[in-house]
């Protein structure tokens, strides 16, 4: 099947599902489920036909071993969390229009992903832009759809303006040729190259277009989360993908001021990705909301994503391309499960709730094991490709960006515990002491990607050698795989074995623990107080202000919020100062007195020439 | 991988075990020394933990239980992965990230089964300890990474018998004098001695993590902190001071490493977890990105020695 038709018929299923749900809710619900998988299956079908040219009318599309890496991690997102659809539609304001957005949005990121040429790659951006603004505009708040939109319109409209200025050199729009044709021009490349990549950065999260995330996600339905972080974002990481290899940044910068053997140019999107890591991190320690919290974690982990994949090389871009993965499914896991529990009782505050382990244990599994991976803790998917970038980092030698790379990792530990620790761990409200866990329907799509995120971290090969294909495709040379091994210059991981001996490890323990004199069973109130009489469960409860020691050494830091503001601030007095000069006497006299002044202007001009 | 290599798993753990108790059990004299006290005897560590196993003890859910075994479980994997003096149990898996990251999985079952016991207590003793982990670890990775670049090896093994064969001018810790400071400075934090020991601090907040424990939980985080103190000091052994040639050299090398933390330790007062960050912040940190720099631009110390 070609890919225009492909689209067109995820198009009318998407507006069939619109009817369905018009007539029944929890039908359409279904049907984005059915939809979506279908979607997966075909894309997976796909692997065989990498390599083909296809055209529909005016559109072109390329099938990539990387285009198609990057639709299965988006459809996995989506397909994934579709599961959660049938159940949230009565807590819909437009359970119909959700659902056909949703599916065109998800068309419009396959279309993307294989687009031969800019123009079409433009078109499905949109799509997608567009029809996830109005998705995230039936959450919470408003404001956040119009944040959303506004930064990525900037990016938008920067890379519609890269795409032209890259077609009046090189007279073309397929991706490859067009911008290999700027090498003879490095001025105009370097333009091209900074204005292409910020809609990708914008959309990856990247300080300083970070700001949207916590907004779209932590207000977006609990059901469009896991997607925005597990799906949409990796967009931006396309885009920096296309911005190394289809533009060849490292050859056409190669006689700029180089840094540690990276382009300058390069170099400082790589600082921006670790001012990222750091931002995300800290401002995820201080959250009080987990959406908002999981939303910094992607701005962090979105960081190492960029960082990896500008490096271009044998180990750091493997890592970058494989955390892109094991960051959907862990970051999709973990919103799924804060949905489970928001579903179960209305909130995604962490100090409204406490101990739903006690109610919600799969759901605690799926968190848990989603975090690790987050973390990037073996035995995980996240620890080989942090492993990687790590190992590619110290190669190179870039220090600073290694400092950031470790502060988000054990800055990681802190703030995912948090969510653990205030939702799961600790007391149980007797608010909640009658919640049930979710029906098997919605704990089967967080079990599936938990496995994943395993078998990610045990057997990472079975991705990486996708990733080799690409790395040969690109150009560079792939990373070193043995049977269960990965090789690097500076050491090698058998993730398996790592596996196989905690498993001895924990066995050991296990052992020792059940061999021992069982223990008897006491009640969570039935603690040491410090000879307090406590007999709420929400008073023994510690989950606000967490690390509030650690928060108070930063909480006077600007915030980039606030700067946004004060620019908008800024440009809406400018406006009344216009406004208010132009219409302040009479136009009329405005007017003559503008041209007056042009007239003189003109005149100086000549004779002043 | 056959079934030779988890015997000397096992046999590795048991050793420890005994190696660094037997340790703790001396150095808790040295404590009572410099407190002009005589002390317990020197296996009075093994007494207590054995009591705390026969003893009975209660659970507050199946995650307080279950985290102590994951937390036992991952820390005694990570102790075979430690290269001691050449030896390796499972040779070619102690690469520095997946010791330090696997150390975590034990750390992050321990957060967890002291949060799940419901006591605040806990919780703020983990927050704490999350912090102060932040706190020592950014200086010392960034000289561990400097070190990976310089060497161009990121196993502990190696690095360790790179430095061997110079005398004490081969270590790390002299051809990289401040990450050595660095190191040790870390190591304090690691272990949780003092002045970096706010997140057990006893009288404070009842022990932190360690609150609610008793019977064999309790005899279960005695063994774990005996492990976790073994996989710590020799981490930063290997990286900074050569390992040891002979498994005589290594103990001996060790014990005096051990022995300095803790008279360190007990002369010293505590920090607020705050103060403790804002330290490491300025001066290990600053030293340690000096360091990175002359290494990685100047050679001096790696390229440019003897």
């Amino acid at each position: 099947m070609s890919i225009a038709v492909f689209l067109a018929i995820l198009i009318i299923l998407a507006a069939a599902s619109f009817f369905v749900t018009a007539a029944n809710k929890k039908a359409g619900g279904f049907a984005t489920v059915a939809v979506s998988l279908f979607a997966l299956a075909m894309v997976l079908s796909m692997k065989g036909s990498v390599g083909g040219e296809q055209s529909f009318m005016y559109l072109g599309f390329s099938i990539t071993t990387v285009g198609w890496y990057f639709s299965v991690v988006m459809l996995t997102a989506y397909s994934m969390t579709s599961f959660f659809n049938p159940f949230w539609m009565k807590k819909m304001i437009y359970p119909a229009g959700y659902n056909f957005l949703y599916l065109v949005s998800m068309a419009g990121t396959i279309g993307m992903f294989f687009a031969g040429d800019f123009i079409t790659l433009f078109i499905f951006w949109e799509t997608v832009v567009w029809s996830s603004a109005f998705i995230i505009q039936q959450g919470k708040s408003r404001k956040a759809s119009y944040v959303y939109y506004v930064l990525s319109a900037v990016g938008s409209m920067a890379t519609l303006f890269a795409i032209m200025l890259a077609y009046s050199v090189s007279g073309t729009f397929v991706i490859r040729d067009a911008f290999t044709g700027l090498a003879g021009s490095p001025g105009t490349a370097l333009v091209v190259f900074l204005a292409f990549i910020l809609s990708g950065l914008s959309k990856m999260g990247i300080f300083p277009f970070h700001v949207w995330l916590p907004e779209a996600h932590g207000s977006a339905p609990h059901t469009f989360s896991p997607v925005l972080s597990g799906g949409l974002v990796k967009m931006g990481a396309f885009i920096a993908f296309l911005s190394v290899t289809a533009f060849p940044a490292y050859e056409i910068f190669g006689d700029m001021l180089k840094i540690m053997g990276i382009p300058a140019p390069i170099y400082f999107l790589m600082l921006l990705g670790a001012l990222s890591i750091i931002i995300g991190t800290l401002m995820a320690i201080k959250q009080e909301d987990a959406k908002r919290l999981l939303a910094y974690s992607s701005v962090a982990n979105g960081g190492y994503i960029l960082i990896g994949i500008l490096m271009l090389d044998q180990v750091g871009f493997a890592g970058g391309m494989m955390h892109l993965m094991n960051h959907a499914l862990a970051s999709a896991a973990a919103f799924l499960a804060i949905a489970a529990v928001a579903y179960r009782t209305g909130t995604t505050k962490m100090s409204e709730m406490g101990g739903m382990i006690h109610r919600m244990p799969v759901t605690y599994l799926v968190y848990l094991i989603s975090i690790i991976s987050m973390a990037g803790i073996p035995p995980m998917g996240g620890f080989v490709s942090k492993w990687l970038v790590f190992q590619g980092l110290a190669d190179k030698g870039l220090l600073f960006i290694a400092a950031a790379a470790f502060f988000g990792s054990i800055g990681s530990f802190m703030y995912v515990f948090r969510p653990l620790s205030a939702v799961f761990l600790g007391q149980l409200f007797t608010r909640d002491k009658d919640v049930r866990e979710v029906g098997f329907f919605m704990m089967f799509p967080m079990v599936v990607l938990t496995l994943l995120t395993l078998a990610a971290g045990v057997f990472p090969n079975i991705i990486l050698r996708v990733v080799t294909e690409i790395q040969k495709s690109a150009g560079i040379e792939p990373v070193t795989l043995a049977r269960n091994t990965i090789v690097t210059t500076n050491g090698f991981l058998d993730a398996f074995r790592v596996f196989i001996v905690f498993g001895f490890g924990f066995a050991i323990a296990f052992v020792l623990f059940i061999v021992r004199r069982k223990s008897r069973k006491v009640g969570l109130m039935d603690t040491y107080t410090s000879a307090e009489f406590i007999h709420t469960p929400e008073l023994l409860h510690y989950s606000h202000s967490f690390y509030a020691p650690f928060e108070r050494l930063y909480d006077k830091a600007p915030d980039t919020m606030n700067m946004y503001k004060k620019i908008s601030a800024g440009i809406a007095e400018l406006g009344g100062l216009v406004e208010a000069v132009f219409y302040g006497g009479k136009p009329a006299k405005t007017i003559f007195w503008i041209m007056a002044a042009g007239m003189v202007f003109f005149l100086a001009g000549g004779v002043f020439r | 991988m056959n079934a030779m290599n988890f015997v000397y798993g096992f046999l590795v753990l048991v050793a420890v075990f005994i190696f660094q108790t037997t340790l703790t059990g001396i150095n808790r004299k040295v404590t009572a020394r410099l407190q002009k006290r005589y002390g317990a005897r020197w296996y009075q560590q093994f007494l207590d933990i054995f009591k705390a196993m026969r003893k009975d003890s209660t659970s507050h859910g199946w995650v307080f239980d279950f985290g102590v075994i994951m937390a036992l479980g991952g820390i005694m994997a990570t102790v075979i992965f430690i290269p001691v003096a050449g030896f390796e149990a499972f040779p070619g898996l102690d690469n520095v990230f997946v010791i330090s990251y696997l150390l975590a999985v034990g750390m992050l079952g321990m957060a967890m089964s002291a949060a799940g016991s419901g006591n605040p207590w806990a919780s703020i003793g983990v927050a704490r300890a999350l912090t102060n982990m932040l706190a020592y670890d950014i200086p010392l990775m960034i000289v561990i990474f400097t070190m990976i670049f310089a060497f161009d090896s990121a196993s502990v093994g190696e690095l360790a018998a790179m430095q061997q064969g110079m005398g004490v001018l081969g270590w790390n810790a002299v051809r990289m004098p401040l990450g050595g400071i660095v190191a040790v400075i870390a190591l304090l934090g690691m272990l949780g001695k003092k002045p970096f020991d706010s997140f057990i601090a006893p009288a404070e907040i009842a022990s932190g993590p360690m609150v609610e424990y008793g019977g064999k939980h309790l005899g279960f985080m005695f063994i774990l902190h005996e492990f976790m103190t073994f996989i710590e000091v020799s981490l930063i052994l290997n990286l900074f001071f050569g390992g040891g040639a002979t498994i005589w050299e290594y103990m001996l090398k060790y014990a005096v490493l051990y022995t300095f933390t803790t008279i360190i330790s007990g002369v010293m007062p505590r920090f607020k977890i705050d103060q403790a960050v804002k330290y490491f912040y300025r001066v290990p940190l600053a030293m340690a990105v000096v360091q990175g720099l002359v290494v990685i631009f100047t050679g001096l110390g790696v390229k440019i020695w003897f």
